[in-house]
């Protein structure tokens, strides 16, 4: 009886985690692809390098007890903190590796030559990716914490940025020979977000209100956006080159304003129309969601139109409204890169560069950065959502 | 005082509320007690114009309600509901100050008058006026939304299926507290029920509707006597009539000079209580006791009998 208790103790301890097994099974076929690719100029294909090979003898035996290690407190049922803490260790050595990788690789005073994480590189991110976000889901971390852990990652990324380790990547390489198109195409990137988002805010919301006011409005508004948002971003491109160009040429002070028909104006546009369906969806939802016996004890004790809407009923729509706005904000710094297509600018101009000089590592120096926005915008919008819903429920 | 002239409430080609014309008195409670549909929430509705009437007056106090402006006639109208409707954002006491805050009371005066509300409906101040509604039992939930809607000292208040969503023995106990308390206050009381018992229980006056007509209005006991129309009585409910109509009168009433065996029933105790005790301890006769526990007579089986009828 003792030994059979020994036994399923045993068993309980060594019993593994199912996650665990999916996050091994991706570090090991990240440790067995390719770590980095090394190519001798930015256009030609690359020459795929194992982490033994990419890396300097003792940071290749860092690599591989490292990825071990992780590998081990992710099979087994580990505390939370514990798979947190490693998956922090195994990023930032991750990343560091790869830095490191690519100041190996280079032949010493080649300036032609460019290295790339290669698919390794990215699996094992993926993997520590699942590890770290399913730590922080069993962490339970609240608003706060999250957009802290969000602040020190960003923080942790800058440092490591300025301190030079990466230099020798291929995309640092890009960015370091057009660094001030880069600070300008991000400040066109997040006008057009963000600008566009205001907008959708400034509109969609009182049209929103409106429609759950008069409902006779609400059919023929919804599905008049819901037409929109239908249309293909570049066909939407196409139709309003034809009333912005005219606009631009017969009102006074539109060209003066930036208003033509190509450029900023109609990728602004366009943006602003894909978001009116969200906010006012998201209003009207928000705005239906609020108890009835609510709204009627509002009415009931004498509170006009104005103090019900301000006091009562958006407060408390808040939550679905905030969601309206996330969803537009990651929509919108996503579908922002499509700006460039048509001279808008934005990180776009990278992404299509690339594209036509079939150099991967421009495209990155576009996508990297859209991915890291939208990532960020996201969790802080989440916790905004959860902190506003959570406060007084 | 609160008169009601002819109201008729029209929706398309349904006639919700059809020509109801009535008085309520000043410092009572009205019952109106129909099933669902039968109109007798658009006609409370009327009254703080939640509904606006087709046609038909409202006077209260002599001033016709039409002419007031709307938010000034509800501010005025103290209005509870049936799952209380507390705005979910907001603590207790904020929920409580809403009117006073509307009409544009001072702080000193909004923060006394929610502790004595609180008070009066033994929430105490310290430990619920921080609270969210969501942090309250249901009974609680339902005391503050009376709480919130005497706030601003109205003398109407009106109450659509206040304790509606109570278990029956919160429920007891809040109807005894909102009679004890309308006693106190004297305020006047309009409370819409679908439960003959409630209305029973808590009515001066007891207002029946059915599809849209008021088929009677008249205290309980003439309504238990003398139902105007085969409807009314069959929601009094012909074996329920007998207990109902005791459940109207205390032993005091019915005291008479004499002497009993056994446990005493307390003067205030209603007659259908007394019934029960005297059936299961199988008596003629118990002994009535004051407040003070001194006996002062007795109440017999006979004289129930004599009070649980009426003879045809």
């Amino acid at each position: 009886m003792a030994a059979s208790f020994a036994r399923t103790a045993r068993l309980a301890s060594l019993s593994l985690d199912k996650l665990g097994v999916v996050v091994v099974a991706l570090l090991a076929i990240g440790t067995a692809s390719p770590f980095a690719v090394f190519r001798a100029n930015r256009i030609v294909a690359g020459d795929a390098k194992f982490f033994f090979a990419a890396l300097p003898a003792p940071a290749a035996a860092l690599f591989a007890l490292v990825v071990f290690a992780a590998a081990g407190v992710a099979l087994l049922r580990t505390s939370a903190s514990a798979r947190l803490a490693t998956a922090v260790v195994l990023g930032v050595a991750v990343a560091m590796l790869i830095g490191v990788a690519a100041d190996h690789l280079t032949p010493a005073g080649d300036r032609y030559a460019r290295i790339a994480p290669a698919a390794g590189f990215w699996v094992l991110a993926f993997a520590d990716s699942i590890l770290f976000a399913d730590s922080v889901v069993r962490l339970k971390f609240g608003p706060v914490r999250r957009v802290l852990a969000l602040a020190l990652g960003l923080a942790a990324f800058a440092l490591a940025l300025s301190s030079g380790v990466w230099s020798e990547l291929s995309i640092l390489k890009e960015y370091a020979s057009r660094a001030d198109v880069f600070w300008r195409e991000a400040g066109a990137h997040l006008v057009l977000a963000v600008g566009s988002l205001a907008a959708a805010v400034a509109v969609g919301l009182p049209l929103g209100i409106l429609i759950v006011r008069k409902r006779g409005l609400r059919a023929p508004a919804l599905n008049t956006l819901n037409a929109i948002q239908t249309i293909p971003s570049i066909a939407l491109f196409g139709i309003l080159i034809g009333p912005l160009g005219w606009i631009s040429v017969h009102v006074p002070g539109a060209a003066a304003l930036g208003i033509h028909g190509i450029g900023a104006a109609p990728a602004f546009l366009a943006l602003f129309l894909y978001s009116l369906l969200p906010m006012a969806a998201n209003t009207v939802v928000g705005l239906e969601g609020v108890p009835r016996d609510v709204v009627d004890a509002a009415r009931g004790m004498g509170m006009s139109g104005f103090q019900r809407l301000f006091s009562v009923e958006l407060p408390l729509a808040l939550p679905v409204i905030l969601t309206g706005v996330r969803i537009v904000l990651v929509q919108n710094i996503g579908l922002a890169t499509i700006a460039a297509l048509i001279g808008g600018g934005g990180f776009g101009v990278f992404v299509f560069g690339g594209l036509g000089q079939t150099a991967p590592d421009l495209i990155l120096l576009g996508a990297l950065p859209t991915v890291l926005l939208a990532f960020a915008a996201a969790i802080v919008l989440d916790a905004t959502v959860e902190f506003v819903s959570g406060a007084p429920p | 005082m609160i008169a009601i002239e002819g109201l008729r409430k029209v929706y398309g080609s349904d006639v919700a509320v059809d020509e109801v014309s009535m008085i309520i008195e000043a410092g009572t409670i009205t019952v109106i007690v129909g099933a669902s549909g039968s109109g007798k929430s658009t006609l409370m509705r009327m009254i703080n114009r939640l509904v606006e009437p087709t046609s038909g007056r409202v006077w209260i106090d002599g001033k016709d309600t039409a002419e007031l402006p709307v938010h000034e006639l509800r501010r005025r109208i103290g209005y509870a509901i049936q799952n209380h409707g507390l705005f979910p954002h907001r603590t207790v006491a904020q929920n409580v100050a809403t009117v006073p805050t509307l009409l544009g009371w001072d702080r000193n005066r909004i923060a006394a008058r929610v502790e004595a509300l609180l008070r009066l409906f033994q929430l105490d101040p310290s430990t619920f006026a921080r609270r969210y509604p969501h942090e309250l039992s249901g009974g609680q939930q339902q005391r503050v939304g009376v709480a919130r809607a005497l706030a601003a000292e109205p003398k109407l208040l009106l109450m659509d299926e206040p304790f509606g969503a109570l278990d029956p023995l919160i429920r007891a106990k809040a109807q005894d507290d909102l009679k004890a308390i309308q006693r106190q206050l004297s305020t006047t009381i309009l409370l819409v029920t679908h439960d003959m018992e409630e209305a029973i229980r808590l009515g001066d006056r007891i207002a029946v509707m059915d599809n849209g007509k008021l088929l009677q209005y008249a205290p309980p006991a003439e309504i238990l006597v003398h139902p105007a129309t085969p409807f009314v009585g069959e929601l009094i409910g012909v074996g329920d009539r007998p207990f109902r109509l005791l459940s109207l009168e205390t032993a005091a009433q019915e005291v008479e000079p004499g002497e009993a065996e056994g446990a005493v029933v307390a003067a205030d105790a209603d007659l259908r209580d007394v019934l029960a005790e005297l059936l299961w301890s199988r008596r003629a006769a118990a002994p009535v006791a004051g407040r003070d526990g001194r006996v002062i007579g007795r109440v017999t089986l006979a004289r129930l009998i004599e009070r649980a009828g009426t003879p045809t």
